[in-house]
């Protein structure tokens, strides 16, 4: 154990030197007024950037010295200034998603508390949420269950992923490998158009005709089905299964491909035996943003369901479709306050935290196919 | 891939014989029983009434009968040597999986509910016939193997429409709790659409002569339709709201000099020689055709608002990630953020908004806290796209550029930017497409009202005004909730039928609302994707 904390130590201390060093690279290189002014610059920004955290109403004058240093800069230095603004680009992408993460996550913590649960004689907070299925925001005993929506979520999210998977890396392998060019000229930016329908329309769709459609054909109580929300969601998430998964056939080295052909094989065999193999990570990361796509779904799912958060029964009775988490949350934010509404705040975690997990696994499948195949990138 | 590697299969095929024929007919018969199939589904054909002087269900029963009927019969005559094919030994564990399924649904069910003999029995049941069906294509050689079990399947299908065990009265009461059952109507289109498509698949393996040329024609069948439902169901789509909302969206049209409202184009008065009263109006008591212009122009303010927000941050940070950064973990944290962010769900970044935007402008819905809202949300696909585009400029471009001892600067300011702008700017417009239909994020931070009076139509740019007391710039009109298109939308769904009373026909208006965001979206694709084909014929051109 030791050893391995000194190494992790050594790393950080290398790693902190070759920082310090470059800095002061930079230091020594760059000239004494440029410096000033991309250190104006920062610290102005920072400056901006806690002003308006703290939601003060001075938060424009930090912002207006940035912006004249960035002015001066630009005319006098602007190479440096370039790379800083630059920087701070880019950085702005990490502190958005930092920000994400600790705006809905300080919201939704007082109804975990409020939620705690003693489970062995330990009282852990918020597990109160899963382990009993009711959801009553008005009448005592208050209780804010997120089982009946994840179920809902759980119950969308398979059978949309059911819909996508098959669906979506066919169509993929025909866009390419099997379409002549002509045709899949004509056939991508349909995919892509599908991917712009917006989902409200589709919902729109869904809530007018598929809906009493359904309610007729399995003769349900009113409409709103996990089945048919499922099936749109999946049409849904069926483009960005498609243009994934193209993406990783079309990076499957052509050599590989023409050395299976050059024995006498039909494409099918090549594509079967040599292509989705190779691709095979690529194709299931495919697969994963589109079950990710399918779990973060609004608007469909608010305007087809029902809107009663509790558990369908039977569990497997697909053919009635009560919330989900992000339905839940559209629903409700308007007239909830107080703990009902850090109780969306949960629903929200909930679902951030699970599609980020699945982002972070689809990269690092991608990642290795990537090193795998030797690819660049 | 496709031009390259296309196996050119005609050397070793023989000329069409009577036996290939049959083959082509069940795969014809197959396409003719998926299009009823499809058809009864969404009740274009009734399954009480009848087509061509035939009951609609003899009918599919009949087809159905007569295709498993040759589908057995062609593997059949292969197996006793009739038929020239070239199978393999076995059918695979594809197609025994293939088979297996939807006989553990046949054998499990008429175990259980039409022999009555309880769940227990039908899952043995059910097992054993899938079973049964599995060995029964592993097992034998591939012709009778991926024919005799799907064969059977379809002419027993087909024989239970027959003989009426499932007629068009039949009902399946799944004694839930919460009541649901299975009717002939969804059931009889169902199987039909199910069983055509294994029809389909075991006659193309059929009349491909079985072994790797018939698999490859099964497999095509197969991923050519799918290709194809996908297409036709973009069209139907598309169609479907056209059809539906053009009726609200040509109420009142008028056509001919002085009859549209009055603009002011470069600062002259110029009255319009068309007047759409949906998309010119908003709603008030006294017009006689009501609108959506508040929702379009607050559309259209929303959108500038994210694209000035993130297209400088997102461009910037890819030219940093792609000139500057060496790749190391820093780039990687930021990749790891920027594919997180895109994949986050639109509905939590409302919920960020809702707290961390709504406090600090104001407290309360804003067109502002919309704009940045999506402004994030547009952020990681410009990265994504932009980074793309900057990745594809050619290293030499920027050797030659830094050869003539120019800064790194000026080498990307004026060799990389330009490069790699028409990928930029395809990657934005779609980016914009995307957000533009976005409800769920504007919900908790921008929109308000049901039906917007047409005075309230935002007016940035005339809202701007200077206050003595810091912030010192304030604009109102950017600080007010504010309606979209797509708000709009689901607003009119949620409020329901008790709204309609102000907008005449609240149907119309709500199909006319749909179509007006469809076209909205729709023509940044159609921009986005003809700016891509300009860009690349004129790249190939030169």
């Amino acid at each position: 154990m030791p050893t391995v904390t000194d190494a992790l130590g050594g790393r950080l201390t290398d790693a902190l030197g070759a920082q310090r060093r470059r800095v002061r690279e930079f230091v020594d290189e760059t000239e004494p007024p440029a410096l000033a002014i991309i250190s104006a610059m920062t610290l102005s920004l920072l400056a901006t950037l806690v002003g308006f955290l703290a939601v003060s109403d001075l938060t424009i004058a930090p912002f207006v010295v940035f912006l004249t240093a960035a002015g001066i800069g630009w005319f006098r230095y602007q190479e440096e200034t370039a790379y800083t603004i630059a920087l701070m680009m880019t950085v702005s992408t990490i502190l958005i998603l930092g920000l994400i993460i600790v705006f809905i996550f300080r919201e939704s913590v007082p109804v975990i508390r409020y939620e705690s649960a003693t489970a062995f004689g330990i009282t852990v907070p918020g597990l109160r949420m899963f382990i009993q299925p009711n959801w009553d925001a008005v009448s005592p005993p208050i209780r804010y269950s997120m089982v009946p929506m994840i179920h809902g979520t759980v119950m969308v999210t398979l059978i949309a992923s059911a819909v996508a998977a098959p669906l979506g890396v066919s169509a993929a392998l025909f866009l390419s490998e099997i379409a002549p060019a002509t045709v899949r000229e004509v056939v991508k930016p349909g995919v892509e158009i599908l991917a712009g329908i917006p989902s409200i329309v589709y919902g729109f769709i869904g809530f007018t005709v598929l809906g009493p459609w359904a309610s007729d054909q399995f003769q349900t109580t009113g409409q709103g089905s996990y089945l048919f929300v499922g099936i749109v969601v999946g049409l849904m998430a069926l483009p960005t299964v498609v243009s994934v998964a193209e993406d990783a056939l079309s990076s499957v080295p052509e050599s590989m491909k023409s050395g299976s052909l050059a024995m006498g094989t039909t494409d099918w065999q090549t594509m079967t035996s040599i292509t989705l193999p190779a691709a095979f990570s690529g194709v299931s990361a495919a697969v994963l943003l589109g079950v990710g796509r399918a779990i973060g779904e609004t608007m469909a799912a608010t305007v087809m369901l029902r809107g009663v958060p509790r558990l369908t029964e039977p569990l497997v009775n697909v053919f009635y479709g009560q919330e989900t988490l992000t339905s839940l949350i559209a629903r409700n934010y308007g007239e909830a306050d107080g703990l009902q509404m850090d109780a969306l705040f949960v629903a929200g975690v909930i679902l951030f935290v699970t599609v980020l997990v699945i982002s972070i696994g689809a990269q690092y499948i991608e990642w290795r196919m990537h090193n795998r195949l030797g690819g660049e990138v | 891939m496709a031009d390259a590697s296309q196996t050119d299969a005609r050397l070793v095929e023989s000329e069409t014989t009577e036996t290939d024929a049959v083959a082509g007919v069940a795969v014809g018969l197959s396409a003719v029983l998926f299009a009823l199939a499809v058809a009864a589904l969404f009740e274009r054909v009734s399954l009480t009434g009848s087509l061509f002087g035939i009951r609609t269900v003899t009918l599919l029963g009949g087809l159905l009968t007569a295709l498993g009927v040759a589908v057995v019969a062609f593997g059949a005559g292969s197996r006793l040597g009739y038929v020239e094919t070239d199978p393999d030994p076995s059918a695979g564990l594809v197609a025994g999986f293939g088979a297996a399924v939807p006989w553990v649904v046949v054998g499990g069910s008429a175990a259980s509910q039409t022999l009555g003999l309880g769940t227990t029995v039908g899952v043995l049941a059910g097992t054993a016939v899938g079973g049964g069906a599995f060995a029964l294509t592993v097992l034998p050689r591939e012709d009778v193997g991926s024919t005799l079990p799907l064969g059977s399947l379809l002419a027993l299908t087909g024989l239970v429409f027959l003989t009426g065990v499932i007629g068009p009265t039949w009902v399946w009461e799944l004694d839930w709790a919460q009541q649901a059952a299975l009717t002939a109507e969804f059931l009889i289109p169902a199987a039909t659409l199910f069983s055509a498509l294994y029809g389909g698949w075991a006659s193309a393996k059929a009349y491909g002569g079985f072994g790797a040329r018939g698999r490859h024609m099964g497999a095509y069948v197969l991923v050519y339709l799918n290709a194809l439902s996908i297409v036709a169901f973009l069209f139907v789509l598309v169609a479907f709201v056209v059809v539906q909302g053009v009726p609200g969206l040509l109420n009142g049209v008028e056509i001919g000099l002085g009859t549209g409202p009055q603009t002011t184009v470069l600062g002259v008065s110029v009255t319009l020689p068309v007047s759409v009263p949906f998309v010119m109006n908003g709603v008030a008591l006294f017009n006689d055709f009501q609108g959506v212009l508040p929702a379009i122009v607050g559309t259209v303010w929303l959108v500038l608002g994210a694209v000035v927000l993130a297209v400088p941050l997102g461009v910037g940070a890819a030219l940093f990630l792609t000139e500057y950064a060496d790749r190391g973990r820093f780039t990687q944290v930021v990749e790891i953020a920027t594919n997180g962010l895109w994949s986050t769900p639109s509905i939590v970044f409302g919920l960020f908004g809702f707290a961390f935007l709504i406090p600090r402008f104001g407290n309360g819905k804003s067109l502002l806290s919309g704009m940045i809202t999506l402004g994030f949300m547009l952020l990681p696909l410009v990265v994504i796209t932009s980074r793309e585009a900057m990745l594809s400029v050619p290293d030499e471009y920027r050797d030659a550029s830094a050869a003539l001892g120019v800064s790194k600067w000026q080498t990307i300011r004026s060799v990389v930017l330009p490069a790699a702008l028409p990928g930029v700017v395809t990657g934005v417009i779609l980016g914009v497409g995307r957000i533009a239909g976005e409800t769920a994020p504007i919900l908790l931070t921008m929109a308000g009202g049901t039906f917007v009076p047409g005075s309230q139509t935002v007016d940035v740019l005339g809202s701007f005004q200077f206050t003595s007391a810091p912030p010192f710039v304030a604009n109102p009109a950017l600080l007010e909730a504010t309606s979209a298109l797509p708000y709009q939308l689901y607003a009119l769904i949620s409020a329901g039928v008790g709204a309609s009373s102000n907008v005449g026909n609240a149907d119309e208006f709500r199909w006319a609302t749909a179509l007006v965001l469809l076209v909205v979206v729709l023509s940044f694709y159609a921009i986005g994707i003809a700016t891509r084909y300009y860009f690349r014929r004129r790249l190939t051109h030169t």
